[in-house]
């Protein structure tokens, strides 16, 4: 169902007495999940805008003989935290720079709340706001006068004291940027990027080369900034970045999308199997392991055993009832699961870092 | 706010900013202007003589005290071989020797009176040796008694003074007008480009021209700070006097520093990195500084380095500048030199345009 036609169904929901459940079950099955429907409620852009807010088909980009970007066609949604995965040069940042508007796709078509990025450049770039891998402003203007420099260039006079605050960096707008940190200058860059209230906020590589603290700082602000309606699309080769951060993961390897889904389904899809580890007082038999639910396989070295299973939830239930039932112990468990590392090496057969 | 005004207010605080900045445009030119403008190349030369008397009767005394009246002489008095010594070293222009009997009986046989003479340095000798023999003869008519013929009156008329200092003042306006056109342009965008701000900035819908304009206009309102700076630093510090028309003097300079600018955003087009800057805009800048008649004429080089010399950008700003502040020119006699400059300009912010842009050429 079309955003704009929502008002109108609710309109003619609420007159025709339908109950809540009845409204719910069609909306569920036009496609509207509890996200998308909250978001397009609270978003002023109801009206025009859809549940997709970037439409990427068939985008290529090519450099003479070499295909950075080999045809790829995806959709980011309103409202969701979505990531671009993949090892360094497999064209993330030439695929988020094309969405931009910054470089020219050879081939392929991008939209943004339905504009398309090459003949509407300067009104997608408008709507969108962009934190460039690496990127550094001015040397000679504090963060505050940045910031009002950059809402100028949107035509817009903003709070940069508000914007400050919001990044946490309130007490530092009267520094200059070179004096700030690199988890405090990422911040900064979020924060210049906010400067036009965009829809869709682009990160490329937002965590490269910060320290932990700083990174799960940045983590949060991500999440801030999401939290209050902004799309948020980031590239990233960190695989514990995309699965904490994303709502869904384009896998990307050699200027392909080789995989893309929720984190949880790439997941359970391509991550393989679970492994359950524990040591026990007692023998166990193989049997009795290999009898549980969704067991795969089942081994036992230096009294410690390893049950792979597809399902770990349903395995482990049935790992402490057999335990009382056969009255063994279980000690040291642990429960391995698939990362989206496994998910990459599965998919692409080759390590995200080499 | 407006953003073309925020882009102007933003780049001149960068520029306010920048300690770089400041001691290529104003700090260093000063300095030359001080260093220049003090040491005076404008002193009348003393030229030194050695003069070697044989003998020291009245006659000979009063001659050699009257030869020190000239004010251009600088009278050494020694032995021949002293003296002989001194012109070797190069130390004397001439050595005047005079016979024991200079004067002693009229009527005789003309005396004889040697002068040695440096032979590396003929136009010196040539003036002092005229010179000497003119007094000489003066001499001679006097000991002869003969009856003053005519007498050479000097009549002073009000001229204006052209001190060095005046050469130099719109020299170095030209030269500080280049350096910082080129300079501040040069190095700032290629840092720019280089760190990433150019891509950021055009991630924004600033048009690239919005940018580029302002930063040129900062830089026309430096170059009109710089001028007037210069120009009262000279007159009143340094003495100098300008004549002529200020707007005309304005005109050079917005001439002068669009011009430059065009050459400053083609040395960063082309300049990969900032530190390949330097080595860039002093190639083209370097000769300028020598050539292009900041501290000394044209005229004072050989004939085929003029040629060239005229052509060049800075020769074309330095000239109508130096044309109005000594000498007053009017719009019509300085508009060749303006036409050449509006040539340049066009051809250097043709290039620029060409080479520069604000997004970065497409590679991988």
């Amino acid at each position: 169902m079309h955003e704009s036609r929502l008002a109108h169904y609710l309109n003619d929901a609420e007159k025709a007495g339908m109950t809540l459940a009845d409204v719910a079950r069609d909306l569920a099955n036009a496609g509207w999940t509890p996200a998308h429907l909250a978001t397009a409620i609270g978003s002023p852009m109801v009206p025009s805008g859809t549940i997709d807010v970037i439409e990427v088909s068939d985008l290529v980009k090519r450099y003479g003989q070499f295909t950075a970007v080999g045809g790829i066609s995806f959709t980011v949604r309103r409202g969701e935290i979505f990531g671009i995965l993949g090892p360094n040069g497999a064209g993330k940042t030439t695929t988020l720079e094309m969405i931009e508007g910054l470089r020219t796709p050879t081939a392929g078509t991008i939209h943004i709340d339905g504009l398309s990025v090459t003949t509407h450049t300067n009104d997608v770039k408008r709507r969108i706001g962009v934190q460039p891998q690496a990127s550094t402003f001015f040397d000679g203007l504090t963060l505050r006068e940045t910031l009002a420099l950059f809402g100028a260039l949107y035509g817009r006079t903003v709070d940069p004291e508000a914007l400050l605050a919001d990044v946490q960096l309130g007490e530092k707008a009267g520094s200059m940027v070179k004096e700030l940190s690199g988890g405090q200058k990422q911040r900064f860059s979020i924060a210049v990027g906010l400067v036009n209230d965009p829809v869709v906020l682009f990160l490329d590589e937002p965590t490269t080369g910060l320290d932990p603290q700083a990174r799960r700082n940045l983590w949060d602000l991500i999440r801030q900034v999401n939290a209050r309606g902004t799309t948020v699309v980031l590239t990233t080769h960190y695989m514990d970045e995309a699965e904490v951060l994303c709502d869904r993961i384009a896998v990307m390897d050699h200027g392909a999308i080789v995989a893309l889904d929720a984190t949880d389904r790439l997941l359970a899809a391509h991550g393989g199997d679970a492994v359950i580890e524990f040591t026990s007082d007692h023998q166990i038999g193989d049997g009795v392991l290999a009898a549980l639910a969704d067991v795969r396989s089942v081994r036992q070295a230096d009294g410690v055993h390893f049950v792979t299973t597809a399902q770990p939830r349903h395995t482990l239930d049935e790992l402490f009832g057999a335990g009382r039932a056969h009255g063994f112990s279980i000690g040291a468990l642990t429960l391995k699961r698939p990362t989206l590392e496994d998910v990459f090496l599965n998919l692409t057969g080759h390590q995200l870092r080499e | 706010m407006n953003t073309f005004r925020s882009l102007v207010v933003s780049s001149a605080l960068i520029f306010l900013r920048s300690r770089q900045a400041l001691f290529f445009t104003l700090f260093m030119p000063l300095v030359i202007m001080f260093i220049f403008g003090l040491i005076g190349f404008d002193k009348a030369p003393t030229y030194d003589i050695g003069v070697v008397a044989a003998s020291a009767q009245p006659a000979t005394v009063q001659f050699i005290d009257r030869l020190k009246e000239f004010e251009m002489l600088k009278v050494h008095e020694g032995s021949l071989a002293d003296e002989r010594a001194a012109l070797e070293a190069g130390e004397r222009v001439v050595v005047l020797v005079i016979p024991g009997d200079l004067i002693d009986a009229a009527g005789d046989a003309p005396k004889e009176v040697v002068v040695y003479v440096n032979d590396g340095q003929p136009a010196q000798v040539q003036s002092i040796v005229s010179m000497l023999s003119q007094y000489l003869d003066k001499t001679s008519l006097a000991l002869a008694h003969a009856p003053t013929f005519f007498t050479l009156r000097q009549e002073r008329v009000e001229s204006r003074d052209l001190k060095y200092i005046d050469f130099l003042l719109p020299g170095l306006i030209a030269m500080s007008v280049m350096q910082m056109s080129v300079f501040s342009v040069a190095f700032l965008f290629v840092q720019y480009k280089e760190k990433g701000v150019l891509k950021r900035l055009a991630a924004t819908p600033m048009r690239p021209f919005q940018f580029v304009a302002a930063n040129a206009v900062t830089r026309l309102a430096v170059s009109f700070v710089q001028t007037a700076i210069f120009i009262l630093v000279g007159v009143l510090v340094l003495d100098a006097t300008v004549v002529g028309s200020y707007w005309l003097i304005a005109l050079c300079v917005i001439l002068g520093a669009l011009m430059f600018l065009g050459l400053g955003f083609t040395v960063s087009g082309i300049a990969k990195t900032v530190e390949s800057v330097p080595a860039l805009a002093n190639l083209i800048v370097f000769p300028m500084l020598f050539l292009g008649g900041t501290f000394f004429p044209l005229s004072s080089m050989p004939e085929w380095l003029q040629t060239g010399a005229k052509l060049l950008p800075l020769t074309f700003f330095s000239t109508p500048l130096r044309e109005v502040m000594t000498k007053g020119a009017g719009f019509s006699a300085i508009a060749g030199d303006l036409l050449g400059m509006v040539v340049w300009g066009a051809i250097l912010i043709g290039t620029a345009t060409l080479t520069f842009g604000l997004q970065e050429r497409d590679s991988a």
